[in-house]
């Protein structure tokens, strides 16, 4: 899958249903601004409100369903509402705000995450939908991320055991030029644009050893060559994995402070 | 009494078994009758080959020696004392049986319908199942003793049936425990042996075997007795050729254990079409148009067939167009199925994938669509959740093109796992998938650790510990969340829908899901 795939839905019919509720908010938003002056405090913008409160809590529950998944079946329909549910709550904001810059700081804070963690999370879905493509289609070996230093040094002892008894030549092709790049983890932000960057490159020192070493020691050299392509894949599961974890970061920490401001801002209301 | 003294009761009673276990001293065995039937000449290198699969065993009276409902891959043959051959009535404890996993979901008891999506069972993969196991194949019910020379046991462990009735000791009793490789070499080396296996099969289970297999299941009782009694048993090895593709056929094969691969010859390749389990049958194809094998049959493992002549194959056929009807429509189907695969060889390549690897096994095979699965944990998570906070399987295993095949239990339609343990702890109840393990009862000897061929039983260590000081160490495998309404919590727990659980017995759905 390229990147522009993983643009596809994977459920187009929620896809469609989303689009459909946005239009019949939008409709709805018209008619009521035609009837009477929008304002977020009353009336129907009030209620816009009210019902993005309602679905930011039910995003904000998305941990929970692990414990509660049975009402809505499996934890695929829970991340299908979530990101769904999601975009509906920035558009039920905006028409919140009748698509005005808000007026103090409270509001724009409010505004501004509410934008940033609906579109980290969908940079999320697209992440979630990319990497695990292309690790596919482009990775031989598939490891777990915990596991992958052990894996890696587990890699060094093969390759350090393959040398032992290899001729001098060898021995130096492998300390200086091999067993560099194979002692520890490399992540690198290269293999989000190609999981295969680097490789052709890498191999080129064995692919020239081999024509120089005796015909005993060429299985050697294929062997060490077969080690060094599966530390490259560990290094990329190790990058794009990492990523798939750390997205979060930038994706839940502003999702907290949001449902902080949210309680400020309703209480705000409530009091004043 | 707590569940601590009940496992180191239980393991004391294990270990004492062991002693009483003792490799069969080649003397003894010389004087069985059991080797008569070996011609004398070559006697002596036979025991010598055979007697590291014997072991003399004794039990004390009441001592249970099979239990109904278990696997077992040896056969019994008594020195001295007396066993007792206990089946209980249908009625009374038939559904807490162990054994039996080929009954469709609707008639399982307890099964849950709402969790039918996540075993992966298709309507369409329990055509042509049987079931064949857990049932009163010797005896209908009561008891019958046996005595010095008679033998038990063989025919559940060369078909790999569960045993169909309880054995105990009726006073003290002394076994030569037999088990699968050297009853094999037996069955080779004597004649006479073989020919009292091979009537026994006949004479007690094949009529009830071939009745349940569907294809026979209207035929008259007078005909089926017909077919019993002319019928031939073949065995043949791993490997080892059934038939040739454009060899002249001549017989119909029923299969009634192991598995065989079904191939076809494009150009210098053999391409996998499909595989023949227990209850599946071929050469109709080849008979009913009277042409030649349009397939090559191999044996994947140990392979246990009934074949019958062309004659009988046109008798049944001719007295029952129904059932030609039903070989007919099979028969376009497979032909089909070729055509398709000779146009599209690449098609084979999954179903040859799970022959390799032993999937075929299967009825419930977690997998793991890794282009899409993100490698979150979540269903390592929701096992672990399910189970007391320990996972039942682990995340990794052999990756064929985008699919994982984690270290989880398949849920083995014969599982080798629940030959041989030694307190009845590993059970598949009558009707269900789940192979499970109760915990209690498990005295952590690793017998089904070892004896799963996949490594999807692992050992844990318990916070309790042995007289040794040693910690208690116990069976763990998945259970397909018994307990859970919902199902396997790895496939309801996954955001992405990548955990699929698939019967490899539905070979339309393994093909459509994996490609």
């Amino acid at each position: 899958m390229g990147s522009a795939g993983a643009l596809r839905p994977k459920q187009p019919r929620n896809t469609w249903l989303t689009g459909a509720a946005a239009a019949v908010m939008l409709f709805l938003y018209a008619v009521a601004r035609a009837i009477a002056p929008w304002s977020p405090k009353r009336g129907a913008g009030l209620v816009f409100g009210v019902a993005a409160t309602v679905v930011i809590v039910f995003e904000m529950a998305y941990p929970l369903r692990r414990a509660r998944a049975r009402p809505l079946g499996t934890a695929q329909r829970w991340l299908q509402a979530h990101v769904y549910l999601g975009v509906l709550a920035l558009l039920a904001v905006l028409i919140h705000t009748g698509f005005r810059a808000p007026g103090g700081l409270m509001g724009w804070s409010l505004l501004l995450l509410s934008a940033w963690t609906t579109v980290t999370g969908l940079v999320g879905v697209w992440l979630q939908k990319w990497l695990p493509a292309v690790m596919a289609e482009g990775l031989r070996v598939e490891a777990l991320y915990e596991r992958i230093p052990a894996l890696v040094q587990h890699l060094v002892e093969e390759a350090d055991a393959l040398v032992v008894n290899a001729s001098d030549a060898l021995e130096r092709f492998y300390t200086t030029e091999v067993r560099g790049r194979l002692a520890a983890v490399e992540p690198s932000w290269l293999y989000l644009l190609d999981v295969r960057a680097g490789r052709e490159r890498a191999l080129e020192p064995f692919r020239r050893m081999i024509t120089f070493v005796d015909p005993e020691e060429k299985e050697i050299v294929n062997d060490l060559m077969t080690i060094r392509m599966e530390k490259m894949d560990l290094d990329v599961h190790y990058s794009l994995q990492g990523v798939l974890r750390r997205w979060l970061i930038v994706h839940v920490p502003p999702a907290a402070l949001l449902m902080a401001l949210l309680v400020l801002h309703i209480l705000a209301w409530a009091v004043y | 009494m707590s569940d601590t003294s009940d496992r180191a009761a239980l393991r004391q009673r294990y270990e004492r078994r062991m002693q009483l276990m003792v490799p069969a001293e080649a003397d003894l065995l010389a004087r069985q009758a059991l080797f008569a039937g070996i011609p004398e000449k070559a006697r002596p290198k036979v025991i010598e080959k055979v007697r590291r699969y014997i072991h003399l065993v004794r039990f004390e009276e009441g001592d249970i020696v099979l239990r109904e409902g278990e696997y077992s891959d040896s056969a019994y043959y008594v020195v001295e004392g007396g066993a007792e051959v206990v089946l209980t009535r249908e009625s009374e404890s038939r559904p807490l049986l162990r054994g039996g996993a080929h009954v469709p979901g609707a008639q399982r008891p307890g099964a849950r319908p709402e969790a039918a999506a996540f075993i992966g069972r298709g309507a369409a993969g329990l055509s042509g199942t049987v079931m064949l196991s857990a049932l009163p194949a010797e005896l209908t019910t009561g008891n019958k003793t046996l005595g010095p020379g008679e033998i038990f046991g063989e025919i559940g462990a060369l078909s790999r049936y569960p045993v169909s009735a309880t054995v105990r000791a009726r006073n003290p009793l002394t076994v030569l425990q037999i088990r699968l490789p050297g009853l094999r070499m037996l069955l080779a080396s004597s004649k006479d042996f073989k020919k009292s296996v091979e009537e026994r099969y006949r004479q007690r289970v094949l009529a009830r075997h071939l009745r349940q297999v569907p294809l026979f299941a209207r035929v008259e009782d007078a005909f089926l007795e017909d077919i019993k009694r002319r019928a031939e048993l073949v065995s043949f090895e791993p490997g080892q050729v059934i038939a040739e593709e454009g060899s002249d056929a001549d017989a119909f094969l029923l299969v009634v254990g192991g598995y065989v691969k079904v191939s076809v010859r494009a150009g210098s390749s053999d391409l996998a079409l499909t595989y023949l389990r227990k209850g599946d049958y071929a050469g109709e194809s080849a008979l009913l148009l009277e042409d030649q094998w349009p397939f090559a049959l191999q044996a994947l493992e140990h392979v246990e067939v009934v074949k019958l002549t062309r004659e009988m194959f046109r008798a049944v056929t001719a007295a029952y167009p129904d059932i030609e009807d039903e070989l007919w429509s099979q028969a376009v189907a497979r032909l089909k199925a070729r055509g398709a695969l000779k146009r599209n060889p690449v098609s084979s390549e999954y179903v040859q994938m799970a022959m390799e690897t032993g999937l075929i096994h299967g009825e419930s095979v977690l997998l793991i669509d890794l282009a899409t699965c993100t490698r979150c944990d979540e269903c390592v998570r929701g096992c672990a959740d399910a189970h007391g906070g320990e996972p039942r399987f682990v995340r990794e295993g052999q990756k064929y093109r985008r699919w994982l095949v984690p270290t989880a239990c398949y849920q083995c339609t014969d599982p080798v796992c629940m030959i041989d343990c030694p307190t009845g702890a590993i059970t598949r109840q009558v009707g269900t998938l789940e192979v499970t393990i109760d915990q209690p009862t498990c005295i952590g000897c690793s017998n089904c650790a070892n004896r799963c061929p996949w490594g999807n039983i692992i050992m844990v260590e318990k916070d309790e510990k042995r007289a040794d000081g040693k910690n208690v160490e116990v069976a763990t495998k998945c259970d397909l969340c018994l307990t859970r309404p919902e199902g396997p919590a790895c496939v309801q727990m996954c955001p992405h829908g990548s955990a699929v659980r698939i019967s490899f017995k539905d070979l339309d759905r393994v093909t459509s899901t994996l490609t």
